[in-house]
């Protein structure tokens, strides 16, 4: 449950702070797969976590 | 490209997509594939609709990165899976329930709230519906130039509801699995996500040279073309997210392919990254399409912004390929739509308005209305882009559709996460939603003018956008009607009740009452009342293999859970609103009985369920609680527990040793079902005015037992959990044991009796023997003295027998070894003889001693005589009539093997393992007490010896040997131990 609480952490947080990516298009120097790349580097870190929930579970599975 | 070509293609293409779906239904592709979790993922991706294709392009011309909202928002949905979407799934699955309807309408438990959703989804859905078609529509103007582009799309829209009817609808069940539906979706995500890489990789390394060369483009000349896009209001962007966030799971077709589908919990957990990843994937080739058609010159007013893909390149296969990624997208999301969309419409306005009872087949009946109501959704579809559609650009319509439906988005949310919501606040807030989304967007749809700018009030959002202001106005009257509503009416019982079922983290708590209908037959007799014979025995049979129940299991509990089971089947096949109503006519509760009370059986089965998703002071709770309940269960006296209406709720797992009942099949039951004896022993207690019943005598499968029965009254502090536990503790070998020691005493008492006698006895015997020594000196005549030898030697005979019996009489104490002298095996033997034929059986067994006189034990004479009596006495019992019996010696190192053999029939394996276990006997009832080998066993345990059982012995083909090790007495050792006189 914990693990869900950062991801709902990152969801909100990207939803409030998502406007920035807009700023991008069309910016001279700014760098047209910045926003692709945020985007990934949150995926790869919803990996872990999801990783780290299912170690978790089958932790909590095994226990009693 | 002609039209018979693009024909072709298209028509090859779907062809392609039947194949597969056929290939995996007869089993021409491995069935592990299809139901492979990734091919369920890739599933989901029927999200990417035509407007991921096309309509994310006109939103990019228009907003630069403004188009990302649509694919950023469902990426949350997924990402929050666990929190949003494995919850639905839950419920969906255990009620059987199929669309956004049927989940609203089991919810708030009415009929009318899921007409009401239908009917938005119906109008929600429309103009998403047409969006497709267009995009196919203009797809084949471009790319053919023909003017008869809308009946070419006729043509595919009829293909595509031919798909459907034939792999979407073979089944009546809405839960049932079609793997060759999925596989062909999972399929169209595959081919959808290669053409747009293939399309972004062209225009990346086909019109620009990589990265640096469009990076160097975008900061150069391409500057220009981007100023000209209109990035989006950060509060627009946000309503966006917002609208495609709930469109994962409010869109009837993703409900349908995440809910409906059975997809499993960890498909829908891995989904949470891997559907970002895919959209992610998704999204980028639009703005390298988009800046590659501007690279070109492409002219977007000329082809519309939305088909900018078409003008990469003359090349063929680019618009090929362009054109399978908008046909792949749109096909599958018109599939499931009118899937999802036909299934809503049967059990919510269909069945609503004409319910089947009584309905003469039934199955076939269900299936041909889907078929018919899947053709109807997708040419209603096509008739609204034909008259709409055609009007109005990809973003109106789709803004149209997810603004719509997001109308239901308070209602899910409450659902979820809201117990004290209800039926009124929700219909008044959809109802006040959906009339300022039709007001508001459906004029200027239809052509005329919007409603909603002229209301007053809203100034401050004037020169927004239509969709931004509909979008705010209508969820905030939706969210504040439903609210207050709420708050100011009353939440029906039902409600309350299926509010439990459908919360987070809330248990759902059932009532305990008893049905009308006895057994599975029953029911099943009841259900043709109003299914007809052949579908209540499908449905019947189908709840029973699934709850694993016999149709003859009378318990309450079970019965509960095959009503409920079949409730849930039927809202699979019927709705929600329909199921319940025919359960609750034709399979009803017994309302003679006493008041209803919480199912606690049941709770505690959903509490092992959910125990993963404890955490906290909850979990610490449950622990608790397993840890008591571990308690109750493994205690090593019987118990059980009776609920007030005399439903067994506890059988632990000592009562079920002892009866031979397991708890399972006994759990749930009524008292007087319980089997013989102890619906009868139980029943006594209960009616008992005492709380206690001592020793009663009960035949159970292993022979007669005596129960003590104590019972306890629980008046708990919820009226809900009262009733009765009852221990139940085996007396029996208390009660022999008492018997015993009354056989004891009497014995003990015939034992001094005896004693007695026998020192009363030994005087005249001395004085008859002294007669008889001095008739034999004083007299010559050698008849008389043989005689008066004779009368000496039997006067012997009768003191050893005197002696023995005073001995023995005397014996039987518990001494220690500190009492132990060297004796003599063959005269402890000798005297256990003498004792021995006193008994009046066996007297035909033949008794050898050849114990060694010479071989001494150290020990207790009288311990060891009691010892003797024992094995011989069994043996002479086990012996045949002119059978043997041999005590014999022999030393074995520091020990004396003493052994004692019959040939009798042997003791069979099974007793041989419990031989010295106390009441063991080989012996007919009524002639052994089963105590002799135990005391064997004690006594030579104390002498430090062992034992052990020959059956048959080594060289005998039948009988038995005991063979004892005792202490051997070492005369050296004692002569060496004696001090030296000369010292």
């Amino acid at each position: 449950m914990y693990v869900y609480r950062i991801v709902l952490f990152l969801v909100f947080g990207g939803y409030l702070f998502s406007p920035l990516l807009m700023s991008g298009w069309g910016s001279p120097g700014a760098a047209w797969y910045r926003p692709f790349l945020i985007w990934g580097v949150l995926i790869a870190l919803t990996v872990w976590l999801e990783r780290k929930r299912r170690l978790d579970e089958q932790h909590r599975g095994g226990g009693e | 490209m002609s039209p018979l070509v693009l024909l072709t293609l298209g028509v090859g293409y779907l062809l392609v997509l039947a194949l597969c779906a056929l290939a995996v239904e007869r089993g021409g592709l491995p069935t592990r594939l299809a139901r492979h979790p990734a091919t369920h993922t890739l599933a989901l991706g029927v999200y990417a609709s035509a407007w991921a294709i096309h309509g994310t392009l006109e939103q990019a011309e228009r907003s630069g990165y403004g188009y990302l909202a649509y694919f950023l928002g469902a990426a949350g949905a997924f990402l929050l899976a666990p929190m949003l979407l494995v919850p639905i799934q839950r419920m969906a699955h255990t009620y059987q329930l199929a669309s956004l309807a049927d989940l609203f309408a089991f919810r708030f438990r009415s009929r009318w709230v899921g007409t009401l959703v239908t009917l938005v989804s119906l109008l929600a859905v429309l103009p998403l519906l047409a969006l497709q078609v267009q995009t196919l529509g203009n797809a084949l103007r471009l790319l053919s130039g023909s003017g008869a582009a809308e009946w070419l799309a006729l043509v595919f829209s009829a293909l595509i509801a031919l798909f459907a009817i034939l792999f979407g609808a073979r089944h009546t069940h809405l839960h049932a699995r079609q793997d060759g539906l999925m596989a062909a979706i999972a399929l169209e995500s595959v081919v959808k996500l290669g053409a747009m890489l293939a399309l972004g990789a062209f225009a990346l390394f086909g019109i620009f040279d990589g990265p640096g060369d469009l990076q160097a483009w975008l900061d150069g000349p391409g500057h220009l073309a981007q100023a000209e896009t209109h990035p989006l209001a950060p509060a627009q962007w946000r309503t966006l997210l917002m609208l495609f966030f709930a469109a994962v799971f409010l869109m009837p077709h993703m409900f349908h392919i995440t809910f409906a589908e059975p997809l499993g919990r960890r498909t829908l957990l891995r989904a949470g990254w891997v559907m970002p990843l895919f959209l992610l994937l998704m999204a980028l080739p639009v703005p390298l399409i988009l800046w590659g058609a501007q690279r070109l010159g492409v002219d977007a007013s000329l082809t519309g912004g939305a088909y900018l893909a078409f003008g990469l390149s003359s090349s063929w296969w680019v618009g090929a390929l362009a054109f399978i990624a908008g046909l792949t997208a749109a096909s599958g999301t018109m599939i499931v739509i009118a899937l999802a969309l036909s299934g809503m419409i049967l059990n919510h306005l269909v069945l609503v308005a004409h319910p089947p009872i009584a309905q003469p087949d039934l199955y076939r009946w269900l299936r041909w209305l889907r078929q018919g109501l899947i053709a109807a959704v997708i040419g209603g579809g096509w008739l609204f882009y034909r008259t709409v559609g055609v009007h109005h650009d990809l973003t109106t319509l789709a803004m149209a559709s997810f603004v719509g439906m997001a109308q239901c988005l308070p209602g899910m949310l409450a659902l979820l996460y809201w117990p004290g919501a209800n039926r009124r606040g929700m219909v008044t807030g959809l109802a006040v939603g959906v009339a300022i989304w039709l007001a508001g967007l459906w004029p200027s749809l239809l052509g005329g003018t919007p409603v909603l700018p002229a209301l007053p009030g809203l100034e401050a959002l004037a020169g927004e956008p239509d969709w931004y202001r509909v979008t705010l106005v209508s969820l905030a009257a939706n969210v504040l009607s439903f609210i207050l509503v709420s708050l100011a009416t009353r939440t029906s019982a039902g409600e309350r009740a299926a509010a439990e079922a459908c919360s987070v983290d809330a248990v759902v708590r059932p009532m305990r009452l008893p049905l009308v209908a006895g057994n599975g037959r029953e029911i099943q007799h009841h259900l043709a009342r109003a299914l007809g014979e052949e579908v209540a025995e499908r449905e019947v049979e189908r709840a029973l293999v699934a709850l694993q129940m016999s149709p003859l299991d009378g318990r309450p509990y079970a019965l509960r859970r095959l009503r409920d089971r079949i409730q849930a089947n039927l809202s699979g096949l019927m709705g929600p609103s329909v199921a319940q109503d025919i359960v609750d006519r034709f399979l009803p509760y017994r309302q003679d009985g006493p008041g209803a009370n919480e199912d606690i059986h049941f709770v505690e089965n959903r509490l092992e369920d959910y125990r993963p998703r404890l955490n906290g002071l909850a979990r610490e709770i449950d622990g608790l609680r397993r840890y008591h309940r571990r308690t109750l269960i493994r205690l090593p006296v019987g118990l059980c527990a009776f609920g007030e209406d005399g439903e067994l709720l506890m059988w632990n797992d000592a009562l079920a040793e002892l009866s031979g009942i397991p708890g399972d099949t006994v759990i749930g039951a009524h008292r007087d079902t319980l089997p013989a004896p102890w619906n009868e022993l139980l029943g006594r207690i209960l009616a008992e005015p005492g709380s206690q019943l001592y020793k009663q005598p009960v035949t159970l499968n292993d022979g007669q037992r005596f129960l003590s029965l104590h019972k306890a009254e629980r008046h708990g502090e919820h009226e809900t959990h009262g009733g009765n536990v009852i221990l139940v503790e085996d007396h029996s070998e208390m009660k022999w044991l008492e018997d015993e020691l009354v056989h004891a005493a009497r014995l003990a008492s015939i034992g001094q009796l005896a004693a007695g006698v026998a020192h009363e006895i030994g005087n005249p015997i001395t004085g008859i023997s002294s007669l008889a020594q001095n008739l034999r000196y004083d007299n010559d005549d050698p008849e008389l003295q043989e005689a008066a030898e004779q009368i000496q030697q039997l006067t012997d005979r009768v003191s050893r027998i005197v002696g023995s019996l005073v001995g023995f009489a005397h014996g039987g104490r518990h001494v220690t070894g500190t009492a132990f002298q060297p004796i003599s095996m063959a005269e402890v033997t000798d005297e256990a003889l003498n004792l021995i034929h006193l008994a009046r059986s066996g007297e035909d067994v033949r008794f050898e001693n050849r114990c060694s006189p010479t071989l001494r034990v150290v020990g207790d004479a009288q311990r060891l005589q009691q010892v003797m009596i024992n094995l011989l006495g069994n043996a002479r019992d086990a012996s045949h009539p002119g059978g043997r019996v041999v005590a014999a010696t022999e030393a074995d190192g520091e020990r004396l093997r003493v052994t004692v053999t019959d040939e009798g029939n042997g003791i069979d394996e099974r007793v041989r393992d419990h031989l010295f276990e106390p009441f063991t006997t080989t012996k007919p009832p009524g002639e052994g007490t089963g105590l002799g080998m135990a005391l064997v066993y004690s006594i030579v345990a104390e002498h430090d010896g062992q034992i052990d059982i020959e059956s048959p012995p080594t060289g005998q083909p039948h009988g038995t040997r005991i063979l004892l090790w005792l202490p051997l007495h070492r005369e050296d050792a004692e002569s060496t131990d004696e001090p030296d006189p000369d010292r």
